[in-house]
């Protein structure tokens, strides 16, 4: 019967390599959370700085989730996208992080990573865009497989700024 | 101990025990030596410790025991002096030393240490340093770094040796690298060290100086000793034969000679294989024949070899022996398979498209999908085309087929050897095992029981395999007489009859042994079943023997016991049945059975084995030679093709080339297509067309394909017949016997028989697999098939799928068919699983638990979690839930909410799936409303995301840029006048909905003038006896004025009390009033605001859309009535009663003027057709001969102007392509035809295709079509086709309406066919006017379809007839028609005109009717759809061939008067809660006596005497009141109609009230409404 409120926003991107940048965003909690309101997912639109390398989106977030259980607490799936100059996308970076568990103001930094491919692909990718995706980026960050395999490289950062309201949550002995 | 021998060991190392031995013996050798050395040191020690124990010190013994116990060697100071001490001795001289000779040395040396021990022994003080011993075993350096320290006092030798030494400065890794050249065992390598270690010590007792100092000596000694020392030997060698001939002393080498079976098993024993009996032996792993035999060899010499072979001769083993998993650790490699989550997969840069709904993923792009269906080819097995012999021939195919799979599966030969095996095993183990194996023992009714089975099963296959047989030539017999008949030949088809001679005393044999052994079993049988009823009956007669006894005693006790409870006991007990003694069998019977099936079933002796052949080998009749019948047939067939279309989700993707039809009834395609998918297919469907010659192409058939499994792939997938049938009726008039028409083979006709057009189509459907041999299948999430858990480990999923496993029976059916072996432990868990299934106590679970361990730290239980009403709130706030949707403020506490706020939305959600069913009309509508509502919500799902997809232009507004233009512009501006003389009109800036709130929108409601106001009459003219007129079209359009009866015009003329109306605008409960004015023609001009709430204060376009309100504009006439009772309060005061009396009014949807931006013109007031107390002013143009004003006829106008401020920007439509069933080429067309109109005319609105009631876009002309009116209207005026036309539309117009803009908020129109509409009984315009416009059609008139806009409908559907050379346009929802040039005929615009066969387009300048010539045969003016270059392709209309009425019930209908009469009347006393309501029952009837004649008259120009009767039946009364009319559709909107006329707002104490409500039945439940209110005041 807890609840978690959620508002913040995805400030901006910055350390990526290239500029016009959106961000999908989305959240995934357990199966004990239940939206109540707000959008779970979303996307926010193409900034292209023109001054330094950081992009800003100040994509609002606003989403309110009530609890039965801590299991599953929710975690926010970022995937940084480039629009290049012929409208075509391709990912520039994954991140995944926590909401905050403590109620209050977090600024968050988010590091992201891509999927390294081999020379060809690299080789393309500087040619003719693209690069290498995950197949399943939902369960890439759960399955506890040999995550060795996946090559991945240092993309740029995504900044969060979340305001956590928590409420009932000391009613089930819980402290925060 | 010898050194040769040590080599051959070395050499041997193949045989390790030989070696062994041989090392024994060696290490024997040694130890024995080292024993005798042992011996002598002890001996010495002891007499050393004797002679010296003071000097030693305690660790003396220890260390020198240590020294002893690592490696036996010898005493430090038994070391005699040695030769290689000296320093000039170089290395090279040691490592010259043949190995042979350190033995050698060794001994000598060990001789000269024994003796020199012995003097030592004698002179012992001579050798103080005990202490090194310890150091022996430490490095030689550190060894001689002890010595230096430990010589505190070095001699002069030492000092003398200390700088002439050159030492030596690593002896050891020298000797270690001889050693390696060497070669040499660890043995030696001993030994030496203890060499080394004499050497050491001689090195360290070599205290006299005399040996140190004569060098030379000693160097010529090292040069001699060389030589003595080795000796040459020739290397040892042995040869190969007699290497093996030792070798053989040790080894045994088994033979690869197969080991013959009576060895392997105990003497007089028959191998016995399980598996023939039907026993499961396991699959053994594969081993050569050679090692199998190798081995057996190996275990047949040991001894009770023959314990390790089973009863079938072969070596026990496990079924498999091989472990299941690895144990060798797995190797990683980054090339090899990466976790399928882990993937990447280099994607494109792509394209995002618009729509992610399309996508698979969540959200992401996964890469397109790909399915490939490959369609082969097509076999009719019955075409319309086919000749009586094809039928044959298919028919024969078709058996002979059945017959090849039969003989392939073989189940008669397989069940008899199955039969045979269980005899066998039956008798093995009575005969063989008998006494001594139980296992055998009780195996014996399980073989018999399978045995029966087996019988059973063979006996039905066999009788199959014969009919079968039976029927094929049978068959093939009808085609030869045929083609007798008919003397030419149309298939290839040839069967051929071999013949199999047998043995037939083998045969009769076998037979007689088969029968024998069946009766045998059969008798077994019987006696065992005898014996069981026996028994049975034993035991039931015991009981019933029993039961008679207490019966017996019962009855005696009878007479003491009371009557009653005896009587209780004889009903508690039933009598049992004497049981009945079982018969037993009898033989010959038994006999007589089984010779009578087998000679049904069986092939009899020696009878020949018939195999039938069918070959195509036979030759076709050439055409010439054929009857004409044929010749045409033939010619008909080359006329035909085929294609077919492929079909994903319902959408055509592509099609086959189209191919004709071969003779033989096949076309061949073999066409492969690739399917880039997107979403996961819903349906794969085939549809095949057939078409005859270059024109028309019927579709035959649909086909239906499984969407594959996710595990069939492109290459793997096998080929597939789907057979496919059509119900078409083909005649035809040649030998083709056609499809569905019925025919016979036999002369007379008899045995008739119909076949409908039926095929196969052989295709596979199979994913593709991409680059890498990657599948590209979408992920089955998608699908919604949850896989429990706990099924996963069965291997079939794979097989079958998925989805088999939910259905257990599927999967049962799948065991069977792949012939699973019931025993095999592998499949335990599977056939269990079935098992349970099918005997129908299912226990796979029908849940899956995601977070099994959730629930254990839940903080609270579901229920109580989806209890909280807030949360409830939240969510359905969130979701836009109609009642929820902007619902501000949720409360913080639980307790703040009330339960009443679900209740409305409970209610809802309940009502809509409980139908009210009260009474038959009732429940109808209730039904009704109920799928209106369903199909409502899906339309409404279905748009609701394109709702939420916004374009770039909803979300950001940009102003223009001021241009240099535009800035000159605004220069100009600045030399206008400032108040110009012609003002232009400016437009109004519009507003997008989003940033308003309460109170930003206000409604202006313009009242500028109306006519024609009813006036009051006075009672002067309560005699008048107005004429009734009578009316036709010439009169009402021609120009000639009608004589009417200017009888009561002086009345009015001369009256003053003619009428003071106001009008009353009530929007959204506020209410605005107007002034009063006077008159009949009162002009207001006055402008009302009324402020307009958005519903839950949401001002979205969306939530505008649906608003539902109506602005009312009720129109009244102010009454002042004398309140003062008595002339003589007169003078003081005037006190007077303000009455109003309702007079008509005007209704508009909010929905209208938002869509229409405002709304001006004259309406046309909803009057009711008697207001008793005023009279409607028929003539008052008075002969003036205006056409305009005479067109006024009776009835009242309003001009009003209605708008919003600030303007709204109407929401638009949402475009979507729909699913359809039209032809492309007509949907292109359709699409230029729009284009090109509305290029020309923006405004005006081109219509083509619409959106029926199952989402599918459908041709606008195939709505119209005639259809019959009911035959009661038709009926009711036979002679007048104008009354007639009226009341048609009358009809039309009292079915309700039901505005689907308002219900589909702004998304599309969707149009129902007229048995449809007359099934729902609502609709909106689009309805009413295509129903009118088809029973116009079906009446023989001309009519068309009008779209275009009226007032104050907006966009709308009108009916145009032609009428004796004049226009006529309806109002199909209000039944009224208009002159084509009515000045008040609401349709303000003409769009289009649509008929059954073709649309035209409004070309002309002007769009109102009255400025428009109607005829469409002007290209000019109108633009038509089909024409010469489009012909008309003859669609088929949508409409039902004909309509089928309910007849009029009658009974319903007074059934309903009364019971809306009830209701109304404890409603208005309900309304009046503080005064008396009185009812005047003399009023009331006369009332009702009023209404029929209104209905029957259609609410027209009726007779105005009501007022006149009503007095003559009642006296002085004041009355007021008027009936109202209504199509009925619920008995709400009654209530709310009266009480919006305010009857009952009346408060004189006297006022006394009737009510009479009238009902007409229609056909098809259609009703009509009357209600008739009046107010009566008795006049003073």
């Amino acid at each position: 019967m807890a609840e978690v409120h959620i508002i913040g926003q995805i400030v901006g991107g910055s350390g990526f390599p290239q500029r016009r940048l959106f961000c999908k965003w989305g959240l995934h909690a357990g199966g004990a959370w239940k939206l109540l309101s707000g959008l779970g997912s979303g996307q926010t639109q193409v900034d292209d700085p023109q001054v330094d390398d950081v992009a800003y989106w100040c994509h609002p977030l606003d989403v309110h989730f009530a609890t039965k259980g801590l299991q599953g607490w929710p975690k926010l799936h970022l995937q940084v996208w480039h629009q290049d100059g012929l409208g075509r996308s391709e990912v520039l970076g994954y991140g995944f992080c926590h909401i905050p568990a403590t109620p209050g103001c977090h600024s968050l930094a988010c590091v992201t990573w891509r999927p390294r491919g081999t020379l060809w692909e690299r080789l393309s990718q500087s040619l003719v865009g693209g690069g290498p995706q995950l197949r399943a980026p939902e369960t890439s960050t759960t399955g506890a497989a040999d995550r060795f395999r996946l090559r991945t490289e240092a993309a740029g950062t995504v900044h969060l700024q979340l305001g956590v309201l928590l409420r009932h949550f000391g009613r089930y002995g819980i402290e925060c | 101990m010898d050194y040769s021998q040590v080599s051959a060991t070395d050499q041997m190392n193949r045989s390790e025990e030989s070696q062994m031995i041989i090392m024994e013996e060696f290490l024997d050798e040694d130890a024995a030596q080292v024993e005798r050395l042992r011996r002598t040191l002890a001996a010495r020690r002891h007499r050393r410790q004797t002679a010296l124990p003071e000097a030693a010190g305690p660790p003396e013994p220890r260390t020198q025991e240590r020294g002893r116990d690592k490696m036996a060697a010898p005493p430090p100071d038994a070391a005699p002096p040695a030769p290689r001490d000296l320093p000039p001795a170089p290395s090279t001289s040691r490592a010259s030393f043949a190995e042979c000779s350190v033995r050698e040395r060794m001994r000598e040396k060990l001789k000269a240490a024994r003796s020199k021990a012995e003097i030592n022994a004698l002179q012992e003080d001579s050798s103080p340093h005990p202490r090194r011993s310890k150091s022996i075993r430490e490095r030689k350096t550190e060894v001689k770094m002890d010595k230096t320290v430990q010589n505190d006092f070095p001699s002069a030798e030492e000092a003398y040796n200390f700088f002439t030494f050159s030492f030596d400065p690593e002896p050891e890794s020298i000797k270690a690298g001889a050693r390696k050249r060497n070669g040499l065992s660890e043995e030696e390598e001993a030994e030496e060290e203890c060499v080394e270690a004499n050497e050491d010590e001689e090195e360290e007792d070599k205290t006299d100086e005399d040996v140190r100092l004569v060098k030379d000596d000693d160097l010529f000694m090292i040069g001699q000793t060389a030589e003595d020392l080795v000796v040459m030997k020739p290397a040892d060698y042995e040869s190969y034969s007699e290497q093996l001939k030792k070798e053989k002393e040790f080894l045994f080498i088994p033979s690869k000679l197969t080991v013959s079976a009576s060895e392997k098993m105990p003497g007089n024993m028959q191998p016995r294989y399980l598996e023939d009996e039907g026993i499961y032996t396991g699959e053994r792993p594969s081993v050569s024949q050679s090692n199998q035999n190798i081995l057996e060899n190996r275990i047949l010499r040991q001894e009770q070899g023959k314990k390790w072979f089973g009863d079938d001769g072969k070596i026990l083993a496990l079924p498999n022996p091989i472990k299941q998993s690895s144990t060798r650790p797995p190797i990683f490699s980054l090339e090899e398979a990466i976790a399928p989550e882990l993937e990447t997969v280099y994607a494109k840069a792509i394209k995002m498209t618009a729509a992610n709904q399309y996508l698979v993923g969540p959200g992401d792009f996964q890469g397109p999908f790909q399915l490939d269906i490959d369609i082969s080819g097509l076999i009719f097995t019955h075409h319309p085309c086919f000749s009586r012999e094809h039928v044959l021939a298919a028919k024969l195919a078709q058996l002979y087929d059945q017959y090849l799979a039969r003989k392939q599966k073989n189940l008669t030969e397989l069940l008899t050897g199955k039969l045979d095996a269980l005899r066998n095993a039956v008798q093995c183990s009575i005969d063989g095992g008998g006494a001594g194996v139980p296992v055998a023992q009780q195996r014996i009714p399980e073989y018999k029981l399978e045995i029966r089975q087996t019988r059973r099963l063979r006996d039905a296959e066999e009788e199959k395999d014969r009919m079968l047989l039976k029927t094929i030539i049978k068959v093939w017999k009808q085609i030869k007489s045929l083609r007798d008949f008919q003397k030419f030949t149309n298939t290839p088809m040839k069967l051929y009859l071999r013949k199999e001679e047998t043995d037939q005393r083998l045969d009769e044999k076998r037979y007689e042994a088969e029968i024998q052994a069946e009766i045998n079993e059969l008798l077994e049988e019987c006696t065992e079943e005898y014996e069981k009823k026996r028994a049975e009956y034993e035991t039931e007669l015991q009981k019933w023997k029993s039961w008679k006894k207490i019966q017996k005693s019962k009855k005696k006790k009878k007479k003491d016991i009371n009557e009653e409870e005896s009587v209780e006991n004889y009903d508690l007990d039933e009598e049992p049945v004497k049981p009945i003694p079982p018969k037993k069998a009898n033989i010959l019977e038994i006999e007589q059975q089984v010779r009578e099936k087998a000679a049904s079933c069986r092939r009899k002796p020696g009878e020949p084995a018939v195999i039938p052949e069918l070959v195509l080998s036979g030759s076709i009749t050439p055409t010439e030679l054929c009857p004409q019948a044929e010749v045409l047939r033939r010619e008909d067939v080359k006329k035909r093709s085929a294609f077919i279309k492929v079909l994903f989700n319902s959408k055509e993707v592509s099609r086959t080339v189209t191919r004709p039809i071969s003779s033989d009834f096949r076309v061949h395609f073999g066409q492969i297509f690739n399917l880039q998918i997107f979403n996961w297919p819903e349906s794969l469907k085939l549809q095949i067309y057939d078409t005859v010659g270059k024109s028309s192409t019927t579709l035959l058939a649909e086909v239906f394909i499984p969407v594959p499994e996710t595990t069939v792939l492109t290459g793997s997938a096998p080929m597939e017949e789907i057979e496919f049938s059509s119900n078409q009726r083909v005649m035809l008039d040649h030998e083709g016997v056609g499809s569905g028409v019925s025919f016979s083979f036999e002369a007379d006709g008899s045995n008739k028989m119909t076949l409908m057009t039926s095929g196969k189509v052989s295709n596979s459907v199979s994913w593709a697999v991409g680059e890498k041999g990657i599948p590209l299948i979408p992920p089955v999430s998608q699908q919604n098939t949850g896989i429990p858990s706990s099924l996963k480990n069965i291997d079939a999923i794979a097989s079958i799928g998925t989805s088999g496993l939910t259905d257990m029976k599927k999967l049962a059916k799948w065991a069977a068919e792949a012939k699973l072996d019931p025993n095999d432990p592998n499949n335990a868990a599977l056939m269990k699983l079935i098992m349970v299934a099918t005997s129908g106590e299912a226990q796979v679970p029908d849940y899956f638990r995601l977070e099994p361990l959730q629930q254990e730290f839940n903080f609270v239980s579901d229920e109580e979690f989806n209890r909280s009403k807030r949360f409830r709130l939240l969510q359905l706030r969130n979701g836009e839930v109609a009642e929820f949707r902007n619902y501000k403020q949720v409360p913080l506490h639980e307790r703040e909410i009330s339960e009443k706020i679900f209740q409305d939305y409970e209610k809802r959600l309940q009502e809509r799936d409980v139908i009210d069913s009260k009474n038959v009309i009732d429940a109808h509508r209730a039904v009704v409303a109920n799928y209106l509502q369903k199909v409502r919500e899906s339309v409404i799902n279905r748009f609701l995301i394109a709702k939420h997809h916004f374009i770039l232009s909803d979300l950001v507004n940009e102003e223009e840029i001021p241009s240099l233009g535009i800035l000159g512009l605004g220069l100009l501006k600045l030399t206008e006048t400032k108040r110009p003389l012609k003002p232009k009109r400016k437009e109004r800036k519009k507003v997008t909905a989003q940033n308003l709130s309460d109170g930003d929108i206000k409604l202006l409601v313009n009242i500028v003038r109306a006519y024609h106001i009813p006036v009051r009459k006075s009672v002067m003219s309560k005699l008048q006896q107005p004429s009734k007129s009578s009316r036709s079209f010439n009169e009402m359009f021609a120009a000639v004025p009608s004589a009417q009866s200017p009888a009561d015009s002086p009345d009015w003329a001369f009256n003053q009390v003619l009428v003071r109306p106001f009008v009353e605008v009530s929007f959204q409960r506020t209410v605005c009033q107007t002034t009063t004015a006077e008159g009949p023609n009162p002009n207001w001009n006055e402008e009302l605001e009324l402020p307009f709430r958005a519903p839950n204060g949401d001002y979205s376009t969306h939530s505008l859309q649906s608003v539902k309100d109506e602005v009312f504009i009720n129109v009244f006439d102010e009454v002042l009535h004398d309140a003062v009772e008595g002339d003589h309060e007169r003078g003081s005061g005037i006190h007077a009663h303000v009455e109003r009396h309702w007079l008509g009014c005007v209704k508009i949807p909010f929905t209208t003027i938002y869509f229409q931006g405002r709304i001006d013109g004259t309406f046309k007031m909803d009057i009711p057709p008697v207001l008793l107390g005023y009279s409607k002013e028929k003539n008052m143009g008075l002969e003036r001969g205006y056409d305009s004003v005479r067109n006024l006829r009776e009835g009242s106008y309003i001009t009003l102007f209605i708008t919003i401020e600030p303007q709204l920007i109407p929401g638009e439509s949402v475009r979507e392509k729909f699913d359809t069933q039209e032809d492309e080429k007509l949907l292109q067309a359709a699409e230029k035809y729009e284009a090109e109109c509305t290029s020309k005319f923006p405004n005006r609105q081109c219509l083509t295709t619409v959106i029926d009631l199952s989402g599918k876009t459908v041709f606008i002309t195939r709505y119209i079509k005639p259809l019959n009116p009911p035959q009661e209207l038709l009926d009711a005026t036979p002679n007048s086709s104008q009354t007639v036309a009226e009341l048609v539309a009358r009809y039309v117009a009292l079915i309700p309406f039901l505005p689907d803009s308002v219900s589909f908020a702004g998304i599309c129109d969707l149009w129902s066919t007229s048995d449809q509409f007359l099934y729902l009984l609502s609709g909106d315009e689009e309805e009413h006017a295509v129903l009118l416009c088809n029973y116009f059609l079906g009446m023989g008139k001309k009519a068309w379809l009008i779209i275009g806009s009226a007032i104050p409908e907006g966009p709308t559907a009108y009916v145009l007839t032609l009428e004796q050379g004049q226009y006529v346009v309806w109002n199909p929802s209000t039944g009224c028609f208009y002159g084509q040039y009515d000045t008040f005929c609401p349709l303000q615009n003409v769009y289009c005109l649509i008929s059954c066969d073709n649309i035209w387009f409004n070309m002309q300048d002007y769009d109102s009717p009255v400025r428009i010539n109607f005829d469409t045969s002007k290209p000019k003016l109108w633009k038509s759809f089909f024409s010469r270059s489009l012909p008309y392709p003859g669609l088929y209309s949508v409409q039902p061939e004909e309509l089928v009425y309910q007849h009029s019930d009658k009974a319903a209908a007074v059934e309903l008067q009364g019971r809306i009469e009830k209701l109304l009347k404890d409603k208005i006393m309900e309304w009046r809660p503080r005064h008396l309501t009185r009812w005047n029952r003399y009023c009331t009837s006369t009332l009702r006596n009023f209404l029929p004649l209104l209905e029957q008259n259609q609410g027209k120009d009726v007779e105005d005497d009501h007022e006149a009767e009503l007095q003559k039946q009642l006296g002085d009364y004041r009355v007021s009141g008027f009936p109202i009319h209504r199509p009925f559709t619920e008995v709400r909107p009654l209530i709310e109609a009266v009480h919006s006329t305010g009857v009952h707002t009346i408060d004189i104490s006297n006022v006394e009230f009737a009510l009479a409500v009238y009902v007409h039945a229609y056909p098809q439940n259609v009703f009509s409404v009357w209600i008739y209110v009046a107010s009566l005041v008795r006049n003073k």
